[in-house]
């Protein structure tokens, strides 16, 4: 009887023992996780914003060891992306370069020598508007202009707002034939042969030149970050040495249905566009009219309060988020499925959603 | 026959509220961490507001008083007056989540959202798009 007592307390302050010798392990693991975090170096976030480039907002986001790091990387982008805006400006001249202002100027008038990197913008647009069918159209200026001038009076002075009259976008809408902008490559220029005639590349430049800046970056040695520009987002590979992705968020427009308020995609080495039809917009007599334009109506596209693309390549994305934009629901995702790789969401304006087969993939798990 | 005394059943269950109480501090974290606004002057932080529910402010940065911020009981933060000619700005709306932003080109200011104690590399990187329309005094 005694001796079982005795084992019974041996047993007892066995398991004491053992709770203890448990939450010391427990607390020494905890101790080691973080000493560990102490004695290595952990890359720190940083985050630098501009407000000069495409008339919006540039946002640069990594994890590097210091600040130096950053922000020779931040100036390299940029500088690059500074020139791009300077070269596809078509509302300001800069000193000695000739731009698309300077092109658009001399519509009908003679051949202007520019940029290489003008030709290639011209060429890629040109490329995308014969796979779209024209739904997105870089030589729609004139029309584009009207809109443009029509919104910004009406922003001004909301009480006189009005609509630009159809027949005036009509006849604007005569020169806008993208296979008069004339490009000769040998001579490295570009001629506007319809003296009518404007370009506008505000649906592809911002994102086609966050992906040339992107690879410039990468070429030097930045192998991990976000560029976001206006909502162009392209992430370069993961957010860290453990291989984790970026994660973008999009906020999505109320829709009345089951839709989150917020979309987070897990990305690496891709690009994101969102359009959307909130931020640039004006009203007349209770409506809301928007940047887009459709070609076919030449008024705003009806169909979504936003679309956004997700694919590699940064330009495609920009151009692709407008084009889809112009087409209606299923015409726009049989669209999309027929590209390689390219995913696609939309959030239409009468309720509802649609996402190609594969874009939920990237939606992380809440 | 006891296999356990009871002091060890104390110890147990101290432990085990301890986790409790660890995990759902951790959770709690997870899902609504506090988070404060930035904001920018031309690049540079001109100030800081913490975003609780339940505290509402108007306010101006001390550079531009053309331009008004309100932060809402719900703990968002907008921008409600700008004397710039797009009003983009106003047109964004409430933002209130880590990884959002907010500007107003023109003049020059910038509103982010950050997680009040740090990013820990969880939080969405960067949120776009916009919740759309949304009823705010200056629309």
């Amino acid at each position: 009887m005694i001796d079982n007592i005795t084992a019974m307390k041996r047993k007892n302050i066995l398991a004491c023992i053992s709770v203890k010798r448990i939450c010391l392990f427990c607390m020494s693991v905890l101790l080691l996780l973080n000493t560990a975090a102490c004695g290595m170096r952990k890359p720190v976030r940083y985050e630098a914003t501009f407000l000069q480039l495409f008339d919006t907002k540039t946002t640069i986001i990594a994890y590097t060891n210091d600040k130096e790091e950053f922000a020779a990387h931040s100036r390299l982008i940029y500088d690059t992306l500074s020139e791009y805006h300077q070269l596809y400006d078509i509302y300001n001249s800069y000193e000695g370069i000739n731009n698309l202002k300077t092109v658009n100027d001399n519509a009908g008038r003679a051949p202007v020598k520019v940029d290489r990197r003008i030709i290639d913008l011209l060429k890629f647009s040109k490329q995308w508007h014969d796979k779209t069918d024209g739904k997105v159209n870089v030589a729609y200026g004139a029309v584009l202009r009207i809109w443009h001038d029509y919104r910004q009076r009406g922003m001004n002075d909301p009480d006189s707002a009005e609509l630009p009259p159809v027949d005036m976008l009509a006849e604007a809408a005569r020169h806008t034939d993208i296979n008069r902008i004339i490009i000769n490559e040998a001579e490295s220029t570009v001629y506007l042969a319809d003296p009518e005639m404007s370009i506008d590349v505000g649906a592809i430049a911002k994102g086609y030149a966050t992906e040339q800046a992107s690879r410039i970056a990468m070429e030097a040695g930045f192998t991990s970050g976000l560029i976001s520009v206006g909502g162009n987002v392209r992430a370069i590979g993961s957010k860290n040495a453990q291989g984790h992705p970026w994660n973008v968020g999009i906020q999505n427009p109320e829709t009345g249905e089951k839709l989150p308020d917020l979309h987070i995609l897990d990305i690496m080495d891709a690009s994101l566009v969102t359009s959307g039809i909130y931020e640039r917009y004006y009203t007349v007599d209770g409506i809301d009219y928007h940047h887009i334009i459709d070609p076919d109506t030449l008024f705003p596209s009806t169909d979504y309060k936003s679309v956004s693309i997700l694919c590699r390549d940064s330009g495609m994305a920009d151009a692709l988020s407008t084009a889809v934009f112009n087409m209606d629901i299923d015409q726009a995702v049989e669209f999309i499925e027929g590209l390689p790789e390219v995913e696609g969401f939309w959030v239409l304006k009468n309720g509802g959603f649609r996402y190609t087969s594969h874009f939920e993939d990237y939606i992380r798990e809440p | 026959m006891k296999f356990f005394k009871k002091t060890d059943i104390i110890a147990i269950a101290a432990i085990i509220a301890a986790a409790a109480a660890i995990w759902l501090i951790y959770s709690q974290a997870a899902s609504g961490r506090p988070v404060k606004a930035e904001i920018y002057y031309y690049s540079q932080l001109v100030e800081t507001v913490e975003l609780a529910a339940g505290r509402e402010k108007v306010f101006s940065v001390p550079q531009d008083d053309d331009v008004v911020l309100r932060i809402d009981a719900n703990g968002s933060i907008q921008f409600i007056e700008s004397d710039c000619p797009d009003k983009v700005c106003i047109k964004t709306g409430r933002i209130h989540l880590a990884g959002q932003s907010a500007a107003c080109l023109p003049n020059g200011i910038v509103v982010k959202i950050v997680p009040a104690d740090g990013w820990n590399g969880d939080e969405p990187d960067i949120i776009i798009g916009s919740g759309g329309k949304q009823t705010g005094s200056a629309q």
